[in-house]
């Protein structure tokens, strides 16, 4: 047993970062502010060229060959990074359609060279995935998009981008683009009406994008009560800050110590791993949303600029909370689930 | 980063599972006095005797040598066993998780060869000398005197918050040894014989009416220097690594537990009536939030536990990095037995014992000791603030 990262898993995190500290630079994207699609094809070529739509997609399928819980690191960096664009939807249709033994699909996917957008039901309980799909949709990522992954309940489907009609709305985050759309009797590419395998994937790494949201804010809180400096001293001497500072910290350690479990419990299919997928999506829901916040309290007015990047990872907390269940339907079945002890 | 458990750790989990089984007391621990003392002392020695004592300690000081992991097994086989007490609620506590590892660590040959077997065999109770009346969160301005008088130190003075002097053999007592240095430089870390002359003992209640709690009060009590541990004027640096482990490893038990603990509490939920008088409480649905994310949160505990563990393999003694651990276990502890008094309705008026099957209303009294004790919260965030962030000190 053991939680941290081994060496070459470090090694995999280094490479990932300097690839996000180079190209996804939140101060340059801020062009990219409610436009309706955020990725630069280059750039998403090259995120696919380092193996990111693959990460832990086995080599017979065409992956890289690493599992979930190097993936499960990428996400948490993404997060930390508050990286934009389809990252989640290529993961996991790059996925789902090499296991639907559709080859060629997925690899245009993971080569980058087909963009994939995430549907999800907006407000509607009768929508429908599988072999045709049908109902209201809210799709992120859908302007530029040549495919979308549509996730209802427990199936999942591929359907092509230009069969959806979907009116862009005015996403919370800038960079985040969100269109609402509804279909009717849409045929899927490809589908899988038992998609409760994706479903758990992308809970776990929706939580882990969410806790390194709840890492980078710890350590932007610190960074910054270390060089402001008020009343003659730096502002993190101050109890009041120092304080916010540490429970952030807890927070953190928290959501990425349950994240990390959780990845590798699904992984190895232990029978408690949704149990902690679920639960690790709670602990860094709450973590990212908590310590983004206070966030931007610890950086008081410059906090608050829309220069400052502080207000980029509250927005993309609450969003990504939000996508593919939210913190109350991911509460709701814990109690039913076994014991974990 | 795997949850992979070696062949060893696994015939080690079931030797422990089936050795609980049938070694297990099953009549309820005596809560105070001799009785409680012979209780703890007769378990250990059973313990000993099974070869479950020192489980981590290293085997050439009688120990098992074996892993931190092992350990936490250990705790969670042993609270599966559905014991009638909790582990940690035993006056061995100072001696098997804080002046035991601090001597292994800190002591010499003589001092381990003296010390450490009556720990492990129960035949030593230890207690705590570190806060004063006038030093508590403050702990390095303590001002109890040892002069030096030939092969002796004469100690006089106070300490308080001294869980189970009244049953102890021997303390870990911190002194101030050279009232002329910076305060962090003249303290010194000694084996204090509890049976010595001019030592007088007092009890104090809790609000939990537990009365294991004493203050100790020293009148020229003479100590041989032979028992100072870590050197003359350096027991800061002893005490820090004997806090290190109370912060780090020493509540690894506890954390094991409260998973128990909520388990239980959701079985309460579904027996009891809930708060509209018609069903069960888990039906309601504020109730069933809050259970719900305490599970998830003693989930996040127990990930926790293992990434300090992770932590600690990495390195020689356990690092600032338990604060954020000990943190987040007390005031989860708390929110727990908040919510137990929430979920048993009208049954949270009714005082019960602090430990024992089915009682809700002590252990919640008593829970407040879990953000206080071994440096309150406000500490451990100072701790995590500034040995772990890096921020500066005020």
């Amino acid at each position: 047993m053991d939680l941290l990262p081994t060496e070459e898993q470090d090694e995999i995190i280094t490479t990932v970062r300097s690839q996000l500290e180079r190209n996804f630079d939140l101060h340059a994207l801020a062009q990219l502010d409610g436009a309706s699609s955020v990725v630069d094809s280059s750039l998403w070529k090259q995120c696919a060229e380092l193996g990111w739509f693959g990460l832990g997609l086995p080599e017979a399928l065409g992956g890289v060959g690493y599992t979930l819980a190097e993936e499960a690191l990428l996400f948490a960096e993404i997060g930390s990074h508050a990286a934009p664009g389809p990252f989640l939807a290529t993961v996991l249709a790059g996925r789902v359609a090499a296991l639907l033994g559709e080859s060629e699909l997925s690899a245009q996917i993971l080569a980058g060279e087909q963009l994939v957008a995430l549907a999800e039901p907006h407000g509607d309980s009768d929508a429908v995935a599988g072999a045709n799909v049908s109902g209201t949709f809210r799709v992120t990522d859908f302007g530029g998009a040549d495919l979308v992954l549509v996730l209802v309940g427990t199936s999942a489907s591929i359907v092509a981008a230009t069969d959806l009609v979907a009116e862009p709305m005015a996403s919370l985050d800038r960079l985040v683009p969100t269109a609402i759309g509804t279909v009717s009797q849409i045929p899927a590419i490809c589908f899988q009406d038992d998609a409760s395998a994706v479903q758990l994937r992308a809970t776990v790494l929706i939580a882990a994008e969410l806790a390194g949201i709840a890492t980078a804010t710890a350590e932007q809180s610190t960074q910054y009560a270390k060089d402001r400096v008020q009343f003659g001293t730096p502002v993190g001497s101050f109890q009041a800050v120092k304080h916010r500072c540490a429970d952030m910290a807890v927070l953190a350690d928290a959501a990425n110590s349950l994240v990390r479990y959780a990845a590798i419990a699904v992984l190895d299919g232990l029978p408690d791993a949704a149990f902690h997928a679920h639960a690790a999506r709670v602990v860094a829901t709450r973590a990212a949303i908590e310590n983004s916040q206070i966030n931007v309290q610890n950086h008081g007015g410059i906090g608050f600029t829309l220069e400052h990047t502080a207000h980029r990872f509250v927005t993309r907390a609450q969003v990504r909370s939000r996508t593919v269940g939210d913190l109350r339907s991911h509460l709701g079945g814990l109690l039913e689930q076994p014991a974990a002890l | 980063m795997n949850l992979d458990l070696t062949a060893e750790e696994l015939s080690f989990r079931e030797e422990a599972s089936t050795w609980l089984h049938t070694n297990l007391p099953t009549e309820a621990r005596p809560p105070e006095g001799d009785e409680m003392r012979a209780f703890d002392l007769s378990w250990q020695r059973t313990l000993f005797d099974g070869g479950w004592a020192g489980i981590n300690w290293p085997t050439e000081y009688g120990g098992r040598g074996l892993t931190d992991i092992q350990q936490m097994i250990w705790y969670e086989e042993f609270a599966k066993a559905n014991p009638p007490f909790t582990l940690n609620n035993s006056c061995t506590f100072v001696g098997n998780l804080h002046g035991g590892p601090t001597i292994i660590v800190n002591g010499n040959e003589e001092q381990r060869s003296t010390y450490l077997p009556q720990i492990l065999r129960g035949e030593a109770v230890w207690c705590q000398g570190f806060s004063e009346p006038g030093s508590g969160s403050d702990l390095a301005s303590l001002s109890t005197k040892a002069e030096i008088d030939g092969d002796c130190l004469v100690v006089t003075g106070q300490k308080t918050w001294t869980s189970y002097a009244h049953v102890a053999d021997v303390q870990e007592l911190l002194v101030r040894t050279d009232p002329t240095a910076p305060k962090h430089k003249g303290i010194t870390w000694v084996v204090c014989d509890m049976k010595s002359p001019g030592i007088e003992i007092r009890e104090i209640r809790t609000m939990s009416h537990v009365t294991d709690f004493c203050e100790v009060f020293y009148d020229e009590v003479r100590i041989p220097m032979s028992n100072i541990v870590g050197g003359l004027n350096n027991g800061w640096r002893t005490a820090m690594s004997t806090l290190g482990f109370e912060r780090g490893t020493a509540f690894m038990a506890d954390q094991v537990e409260l998973a128990a603990t909520v388990e239980r509490l959701i079985e309460e939920a579904r027996v009891r009536l809930g708060p509209d008088g018609k069903r069960p409480a888990i039906k309601d649905e504020e109730l069933a939030r809050r259970l719900s994310l305490a599970r998830a949160e003693v989930a996040a505990l127990r990930a926790m536990t293992i990434t300090g563990i992770s932590r600690n393999a990495r390195s020689e003694t356990p690092g600032p990095e338990g604060s954020i651990v000990r943190l987040f276990h007390g005031e989860l502890h708390q929110r727990v037995y908040q919510l137990a008094l929430d979920i048993i309705g009208a049954d949270a008026l009714r005082l019960t014992e602090v430990d024992g099957e089915g009682v809700w209303t002590g252990p919640y009294l008593q829970s407040f000791a879990y953000t206080i004790g071994g440096g309150t919260s406000d500490i451990q965030r100072n701790i995590v603030g500034e040995r772990v962030l890096g921020l500066p000190r005020a």
